[in-house]
């Protein structure tokens, strides 16, 4: 099984609409199954229209709650708390500002009258969907929590168990933006890393910072300039950066408004999928999967 | 006297937040407003590019657990069975740290019957804070490539921000929704969404406004790009009493202007308009939640 991330650093350079044409024309030739990674904001299951087949449950960290029948309101747990997730109320007893706990437990350990226990609660779900290319793993966390490197491993997972039921032996991640925690999970233990940059000047600074990160998982790396035409010295400082960092630039994607409403057209099965190949943006990466594919299968 | 915090933020990535962080930022100084602008987008920190500072740095640092010279009790396991985290594993007959996974909490410290367990700082990542201009600061959060901890980080640069002596903050928030966005927002006084007329753009607004409402923050959308989508995100914003307090065309110009890290406020025939426009809009939305605004 080999897996492809496309991933970026900087946000909006287009990870998806770059993974949505990617995969439609991956699948005409052969079966591949998708997780989008980006669980705080899931778009690539939008891009393609995908029904939900089947959604699980995603526990969270559980949650602190005192019991004010038995807090004395003494404080201990005031002090042991490092995230100064608690206080004390008017009436006296501990209070726990969700939005500062870390669920770590200090708290219940200080109280001396185990009025502080911990409840289980719901954290976002894993949802598997079916979609015009075939199964399509995405995560949703709930507004405001925290463990989205942990969905993404467990979304990654459920894609390995269905790509394995299926004998697929491709998958393609869509992957957040940044460097943190869910791009960590999204990267490790990948075969490569397609990163899309665009020619400004944060786009330069995240692409290095993205290379970083996957020479330290140990992942290769190839770049792929998108809306390429929107800055010619931009554009010139990218080709420089990738010559300088040693990555192969596999592709130059001009800036296309058309792209993005005839997807939407094909999605919305207003058009037939082959109108795409019409699209000048969509025939440069047609030549990007020819040159990505050998590498992808290694 | 505590400055007003505006935090720009997105569901989605890309959508403008540090274009409009940026220009406001210089705008609102210029009008004689004692401002500091934070980079709180600590994975891809970005408004450094736009200006010429010599910042002063501050390494951000977490307390990780280390084992202490001694000996464990006989089969004693408490430090593991008391991290919530799977830090903490027994191998060769005493714990084995595993930072990554540690948050800092200390709880296993405290328990250790034995006195075994200590702390060492490691690195996470850094703060910057330099001068722009007169009267505005610029502070800097950046997550080390390769270490996890973003909110730490994000924390350190808004305590940093607060220090500046500015009478309003901006936070340039990084996207997403999760615990980087709340670390990010949490008790912030007005909250600007920047999305984008899309089916993207959409969908992640709704997340981000779920997201505002639980927070309990006053929000406003800058409606970005308009023209490159057909999606109605001013019906929506109408359906949820979300006013729109600016909307900026899609526009080459905008584009090749903050590529090569300009300033629309500089390089932009309307860039000096827009900003006044949305600064104004703003003060009227901060007025009318009781937030006074120094002239």
């Amino acid at each position: 099984m080999r897996t492809l991330v496309v991933a970026s650093g900087k946000g909006g350079t287009g990870k998806t609409t770059l993974s949505a044409v990617l995969v439609r024309l991956v699948a005409r030739r052969r079966r591949v199954v998708i997780a989008d990674c980006d669980v705080e904001a899931s778009n690539l299951p939008v891009a393609l229209r995908a029904n939900v087949v089947t959604r699980s449950s995603f526990a969270g960290n559980p949650r602190a709650v005192v019991d004010e029948d038995f807090c004395e309101g003494c404080g201990d747990c005031l002090d042991r708390c490092r995230f100064g997730a608690l206080s004390l109320s008017d009436k006296g007893f501990a209070v726990i500002d969700p939005w500062m706990c870390e669920s770590c437990g200090a708290c219940a350990q200080a109280c001396r009258v185990d009025a502080i226990s911990f409840v289980p609660h719901r954290a976002g779900e894993i949802l598997v969907g079916k979609g015009p290319t075939g199964p399509i793993v995405f995560g949703r966390l709930r507004p405001g929590e925290d463990l989205s490197g942990k969905l993404v491993t467990s979304v990654r997972e459920r894609a390995e168990g269905i790509a394995n039921e299926r004998g697929t032996d491709l998958i393609v991640i869509d992957g957040p933006p940044g460097i943190g925690c869910p791009a960590i999970a999204s990267i490790t233990g990948a075969n490569g890393v397609l990163a899309v940059t665009e020619p400004t000047l944060s786009g330069e600074h995240d692409l290095r910072r993205l290379v970083g990160l996957a020479h330290q998982l140990q992942v290769p790396v190839k770049v792929v300039l998108n809306k390429a035409d929107l800055s010619a010295t931009g554009a010139g400082r990218i080709r420089a950066a990738c010559q300088e960092l040693e990555l192969e630039l596999v592709g130059e994607v001009a800036f296309d408004a058309d792209l993005p409403p005839a997807l939407e057209a094909v999605a919305q099965g207003e058009a037939p999928p082959s109108s795409l190949d019409a699209l000048t943006a969509v025939r440069s990466f047609q030549k990007i999967w020819s040159r990505l594919e050998p590498w992808v299968d290694g | 006297m505590k400055p007003i915090t505006i935090a720009i933020a997105s569901g989605k990535g890309g959508t403008g937040k540090t274009l409009v962080a940026t220009n406001l930022a210089v705008f609102v100084a210029r009008t004689g407003v004692r401002m500091t602008l934070a980079d709180c987008d600590v994975e891809a920190p970005n408004d450094h590019l736009f200006f010429d500072v010599h910042p002063d740095v501050s390494v951000v640092e977490v307390p990780i657990p280390e084992v202490l010279a001694g000996t464990c009790p006989e089969g004693c396991t408490v430090c593991r069975d008391t991290c919530r985290f799977g830090a903490i594993r027994m191998l060769g007959g005493g714990p084995v740290v595993f930072p990554d996974l540690c948050h800092s909490c200390g709880a296993c410290v405290d328990v250790c019957p034995a006195g075994m367990l200590g702390e060492r700082q490691v690195r996470v990542g850094q703060t910057g804070a330099g001068v722009v201009q007169d009267g505005l600061g610029l502070v800097m959060g950046q997550l080390d490539v390769g270490q996890m901890k973003a909110p730490t980080v994000i924390g350190a640069t808004r305590e940093r921000a607060g220090t500046e002596g500015a009478d309003v903050v901006i936070l340039d928030a990084p996207p997403g929704v999760a615990c980087s966005a709340v670390a990010t927002l949490h008790g912030v006084d007005f909250l600007v969404l920047v999305t984008e007329p899309t089916s993207f753009g959409l969908h992640d607004l709704v997340l981000m406004v779920e997201l505002g409402r639980e927070l309990k923050l006053p929000m406003a959308v800058v409606l970005n790009r308009v023209g490159t989508g057909v999606v109605d995100v001013a019906g929506y914003c109408q359906s949820e009493g979300i006013p729109i307090i600016a909307r900026f065309p899609f526009d080459r110009e905008v584009a090749a202007c903050y590529a090569d890290g300009g300033l629309l406020v500089d390089g932009h025939r309307l860039g000096h308009q827009w900003f006044s426009d949305l600064w104004e809009s703003l003060r009227e939305q901060l007025a009318s939640i009781g937030s006074g605004v120094p002239a």
